[in-house]
């Protein structure tokens, strides 16, 4: 399972696993932030490509409206996987 | 070899997580080391459920241990030939607006698995991704 918590202030929190079956219940989820965004990702724990398909997704579009969108913190794992796809140092992943 | 069929659907992905951690718990393996098990198995097993022509309603999957090298094997059965291994290698440092998500998942099995190799045998796709994992 996977969800977005809303934490007030452009802070999220991103809780469980980001895979290809809940990627596409959470395009809704991602589509509906706006502005300037904090996401805590230490209840993260699993993310694959079509995971980091909508976070790519959600940082065009928030980079593109002048916004920012960073990702901290992200476990190690999770990290990689950003790291992998190129994405880190854009999101603002150590 | 371990194996088991699941229904040809992004669906099933939580029972294959469910298949790797009875893989790792029958050969008492750290579930923490699950992860780039888990992040093959998704990109192999979605590939096939997204882009592979005909098909029967299952795929196999299989799983064997042999030391520290851990064998996965995805036989689709009823498709037609394809390689997705032929696929142009993904480039991840383009500028943030000219990056598209598409290619990643293969992108991500070759930084993780030591070999990976698709075979096309008697009607059946195989695919055999072969992993490093810590005891």
């Amino acid at each position: 399972m996977f969800r977005i918590d809303a934490a007030g202030d452009g802070a999220v929190r991103l809780i469980g696993r980001l895979d290809g079956a809940e990627a596409e219940r959470a395009v809704a989820s991602f589509a509906a932030l706006e502005g300037s965004i904090v996401a805590d990702c230490s209840e993260l724990d699993y993310i694959s490509s079509a995971g980091i398909g909508v976070i790519l997704a959600t940082l065009q579009r928030l980079t593109r409206a002048g916004h920012t969108f960073r990702l901290h913190p992200v476990q190690p794992r999770v990290r990689n996987v950003f790291k992998y796809a190129g994405l880190a140092q854009m999101l603002g992943i150590d | 070899m371990l194996v088991r069929r699941f229904p040809r659907a992004v669906g099933s992905l939580p029972l294959l997580v469910a298949f790797v951690r009875e893989f790792f718990a029958e050969h008492h393996l750290d579930p923490e080391q699950a992860y780039d098990v888990d992040l093959v198995l998704e990109e192999l097993f979605t590939n096939m459920v997204r882009h592979a022509r005909g098909g029967t309603p299952e795929i196999e999957v299989g799983l064997a241990l042999d030391g520290n090298t851990l064998t996965m094997r995805l036989r689709d059965e009823g498709v037609e030939p394809w390689d997705p291994g032929q696929a142009p290698a993904v480039d991840v440092n383009r500028p943030l607006e000219e990056r598209r998500p598409g290619g990643l998942g293969l992108h991500f099995i070759r930084q993780v698995a030591r070999d990976l190799r698709f075979e096309h045998v008697d009607g059946a796709t195989v695919v055999t991704a072969v992993l490093e994992v810590a005891r």
